[in-house]
Order: C-alpha cells, then structure tokens, then sequence
C-alpha cells in the first residue's frame, strides 16, 4: 500500500535565532523530520525551551528557516498564508472586538466575510460553546472563554493545517480538563477521521495522548525528533479513557521519554535521530 | 521616555486612572471633603469683605463676582470673550490633533524618526511654554495668529508624548495575529494599529485640550484683544475686580467642562481598555 501524500513535509528543518547586542546565532531547531498526514492530529512535547514555539511560528511562515524543507500540501512554506492558523500561547483576542469580531477577524482579513462567512461565525460561537456570549469583549471573558474565542477564530478560516501552540497552558486544571473534551468534541464535530489537519503543541503528556492520534517527542534544544509515538486509541474519545491501562502505559512511556530530555547532566541517549518511518521501534521500545 | 511624563503616557496611566475610578465611593467622601474646603475658603473671603478688613474693592468678594457674573450674561457682556476664547482653543485643538495625531504615529512607527525626534519633543514638552512667548512674539506678531501659534505650540507635545508611547507599544502579538491571518495593510492599520493607540491617543488629547486653554489665556492675557484672558487683564487694570473674578471663574468652569468632555469620549471609546 502506497503511504497517503502527507499534508505537512518536515524535513531536515533547521532554524535559528540571532539575539543579543552582538547577534550571536543560536539554532533553535536543529534537522527536524517527520510528516504528517492529512486529518491527522499531531501533538508535539518536548522539554522547555527546546525550540516548539520557534518551530510552530516557522510553520505557521512568521520566521523563515535557515535549513531544510517545509512543505504544505506540496507547497514550500515561505511565509504566512491563508491555509493556515494559529492558536497563540497566549490570549491574543483583540481587547476592542466582542467575542464575534474577534472570531470574524480572519475571514475579514481574507475579504470573505459575506452572508456565509457570518453564519459559519454564529455557528462557531455555539460550538465552542459561547452562545449568548457573542457580544461580550475579552476583558469580560475568563481564561478558558477567552481560549474557546481563540481556537474559533483559527478555526473560522476554514485552514488546511491549525497550529496551536499550548492553547490551555495558563488555565487551571479543571478548566484545562473541560477544555480539552471540548475540543476532541469540536474535532470530532467534522466526523471522525475527518477533522482538520492540525498541529498541537503541549507541556502536558496525558493532554497530548488523549487529544492525538500521533506524539512527537523533540529532544532538549536545538529539538530533534526523539520519538513519534502512533497513539491507537479509538475515537470518539471520552474522558473515562484516561483511566484506562493502555493510557496510562503509554502516557507513563512518553513521560520518561520527556523527562530524559529534560534532565540536564545526565546525558540522554539520544544520540540516535529518528524519522517517522522507524517510530515503530521506539514505540516499543 | 516614559519617565519623564506625568501624566498618563505610559500604559500603567490607564490602568492607574482607572483603580482611582472605581474607587468612587472613597471619591465621593473626598469631593464632599473638597466642596466643605471650597465653601469655607469662600465664606471666609466673604466675611473678610464684609466686615472691611480687607478693602472689597481691591480683593473683590465672592457674592461681588457672582453678581458681577450675573450682570455678564444679563446683558449679554460674557458672550463674546466666552465665544473668542473658545474659538482660539478650538482652532488650536483643530490643527494640533490634525498634524499632531499622524505626527506621532509617523515617529511611533519608525525607530530612526524616534530616535532622532525624542530628545527634542521631550524637551519641548517638559519646558514651560511660556518662555517661549516673546520669541513668538517676536516672529508672528501679537495677532489672531500668533495666538494660534502659542495655543498649538502648548497643546501639541503632550499630544504628541502619548501618541508615539501609544504607537510605540502597539503589542506584538497583535500585530503576528494580523499577519498570520494574512490581513491587508489598510486592514492592520484601522483594525489593529488604531485600536490598539486609541486609548493613548486620547489621553494625549484629554491633556493637549486643557494644555490649549492655557494657552488660549495666556495668549490673551499678554497680547489679547478680546477673550476671556483679555476681560481679566482689562477689568483688572480698571480696577473692577468683580468682573475680573467673574471672568476667572468663567475659566476655571470651561477648563473642567472642556477636559470632562474629553473624559467622557475617552470611556466612551476605549470602554473595552479598562482591565478593572
Ligand atoms: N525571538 C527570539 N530571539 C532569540 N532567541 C529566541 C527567540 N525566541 C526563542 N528563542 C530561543 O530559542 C529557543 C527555543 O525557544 P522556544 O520558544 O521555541 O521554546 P519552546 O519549546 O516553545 O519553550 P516553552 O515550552 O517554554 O514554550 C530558546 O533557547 C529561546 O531562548
Ligand atoms: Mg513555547
């Protein structure tokens, strides 16, 4: 059987940052390779700092890389465009729109807030559950509220690929917990096996295995791939699986993985570069 | 750059404003406090005439500027000083919020034009006006225009201070989320850029209107011909200290309506600002 043409073709990427007064270049990203295929939902972990949101902001064409190739639907990404969006680490929802606008933005941005453009925003609204709450502004909309008006302002352009970068990282865990059943049902909304291709980068091993089909694990920066870990669990998911065995197995697995990075001192074996055609090994492994 | 200004300028100002807003109830014993110290002031200076221990037609007297006042708009006498003072400043403020507002979004944007301007346009705000009237005396004359010139020349630094702090401070993250939704530039600059400067913009506008009417009088007082700085100037020199009083109270009324207006349009438009 012939692999499906992948959605998004990383190969080799590297990236770097030049900062301080004398502009020192530092690779952030350092030969980078994997695919991910089309409705796929990939999440990415890795320790602090090792070069995710660096990575997330070349894909999402904010930041150009220095090495290798980066391609969407067989397109090199060289810089932003409308078949992408991007969740922010951070609210990032303009205080002076409502809850509305903030999620019209990017159509309007596109030119294609017409009859349909409003009606996909109204029923956006209802699916990320702020019905009634269209014209409150930001500074009226809690943590997770704010983050639902986030992930459906990326989600109104109706993107090939959606990159979000630890969309819920500044909530607490409960809301954390809700945010993230909401959005394996907002996912699963489009039918399953058919959601957006999207890119979901995470602190939080348990987040990632039970929102993912697929884990990445990047190495300690520059990030490398470490592991690619296919997470078969069956969809629709619910929240009791993360009581399961296999879970928690395979969430205690990718923990270690993570945490053998992070360890500084001790070296980490991660000599060895994997590339997603071998993640089989390491998954047993 | 921000250290050098007083008044809002810097995004904490806002913010600041606002805790002393919503503080209202702790407000309202402090005016009810200001208006017992105002009345007492007041009788006092009342009694002081009245009793002749000072001469009330040297120091004038509060029930004095008060008739005074009411014999202004009884014969209609008030009008037009009221009305010329009033047109100073609104030409004044016309031509500062037309040149200043673009002005500094222009040095906001750009580092070089910063870099270049800021030492200068911090100077000029933190120097008294004033010492530079005879020299605008000198160069435009004692005319309509040279008062224009003082009003502008007063009011367009704070203006200008906030403007390019605002332009300056335009967050970031604003802007990637603009970018990242391809959004056209004419669409950042009205969606994202101008909101986002709105609130600082109109903080600079609240302190270049009362900056304006300072100028506005001063101007007169010097080198007027008609407004309410001329009425003091020319009652005072004929020793009708009534009138000039009244004329002086006519002021003090304009400066709070005219910067409380601008208050008012300031929640009106940037409602969405207040983090409290
Ligand atoms: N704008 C920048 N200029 C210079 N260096 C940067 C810049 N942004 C990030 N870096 C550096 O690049 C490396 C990777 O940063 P990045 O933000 O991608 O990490 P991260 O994996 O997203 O971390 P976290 O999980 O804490 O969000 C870090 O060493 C960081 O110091
Ligand atoms: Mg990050």
């Amino acid at each position: 059987m012939a692999p499906p043409r992948p959605k998004l073709r990383v190969r080799d990427v590297e990236i770097g940052h030049r900062s301080g007064r004398k502009g020192t270049y530092a690779l952030a990203v350092d030969g980078l390779s994997f695919d991910v295929a089309p409705n796929e939902f990939i999440a990415v972990v890795g320790p602090s700092g090792c070069g995710k949101t660096t990575f997330l902001t070349a894909v999402a064409g904010l930041i150009p890389i220095s090495g290798g190739t980066l391609e969407l639907d067989d397109h090199r990404i060289d810089g932003p465009g409308r078949d992408r969006s991007l969740v922010f680490q951070q609210a990032s929802l303009f205080p002076w729109r409502n809850v509305v606008q903030n999620i019209e933005f990017g159509l309007k941005a596109h030119g294609r807030l017409d009859a349909a453009g409003r009606a996909r925003v109204a029923e956006l609204v209802e699916l990320v559950g702020l019905g009634g709450k269209g014209d409150k502004y930001p500074r009226e909309l809690s943590g997770g509220m704010s983050q639902r008006v986030n992930l459906a302002r990326a989600l109104a352009t109706d993107p090939e690929l959606i990159l979000l970068d630890e969309p819920f990282a500044a909530l607490d865990a409960q809301t954390r917990e809700v945010m993230q059943e909401e959005l394996t049902r907002i996912w699963q909304a489009d039918g399953v096996k058919a959601g957006k291709t999207a890119m979901f980068i995470t602190h939080d091993v348990p987040e990632a295995v039970f929102l993912a089909d697929r884990v990445l694990v990047l190495s300690r920066g520059p990030a490398h791939l470490v592991a690619d870990i296919h997470v078969d669990l069956p969809r629709p998911r619910t929240p009791a699986m993360k009581r399961t065995p296999e879970f928690l197995a395979m969430s205690d697995r990718i923990v270690d993985l993570v945490m053998a990075q992070s360890q500084i001192g001790k070296q980490a074996q991660p000599g060895r570069r994997v590339t997603s055609d071998d993640h089989a090994g390491v998954a047993a492994g | 750059m921000t250290t050098q200004v007083s008044q809002p300028a810097s995004p904490i100002a806002g913010p600041i404003e606002r805790a002393i807003n919503a503080r209202k109830d702790k407000k309202l014993t402090t005016g009810t406090l200001g208006l017992i110290g105002l009345v007492v002031v007041l009788g006092a200076w009342q009694i002081a005439a009245s009793a002749g221990w000072v001469d009330a037609s040297f120091a004038s007297s509060p029930v004095g500027a008060v008739r005074a006042l009411v014999h202004m708009i009884g014969t209609g006498e008030l009008w037009p000083p009221l009305l010329s003072t009033l047109e100073s400043v609104a030409c004044g403020m016309i031509i500062t919020v037309v040149v200043g507002i673009p002005l500094g979004l222009l040095i906001g944007r750009s580092n070089t034009l910063y870099g270049l301007t800021e030492p200068l346009v911090s100077i000029m705000y933190s120097v008294p006006f004033v010492v530079f009237l005879p020299i605008i005396i000198f160069w435009f004359g004692i005319g309509a225009e040279a008062r224009l010139v003082i009003v502008v020349w007063s009011a367009i630094f704070p203006l200008l201070i906030n403007v390019i702090a605002g332009a300056r401070n335009v967050d970031r993250h604003y802007l990637q989320v603009a970018t990242v939704f391809c959004a056209p530039r004419l669409l950042t600059l009205r969606s994202v850029t101008f909101p986002a400067t709105l609130p600082f913009v109109l903080a600079g506008v609240r302190q270049a209107v009362g900056r304006a009417l300072v100028g506005a009088i001063v101007a007169e007082l010097f080198m007027g011909n008609a407004g309410l700085g001329y009425v003091v100037q020319t009652e005072t020199s004929g020793f009708k200290m009534d009138d000039a009083m009244a004329a002086i109270v006519v002021i003090a009324v304009l400066a709070i309506v005219l910067t409380r207006s601008v208050a008012w349009i300031e929640r009106r438009f940037t409602f969405w600002s207040s983090s409290v």
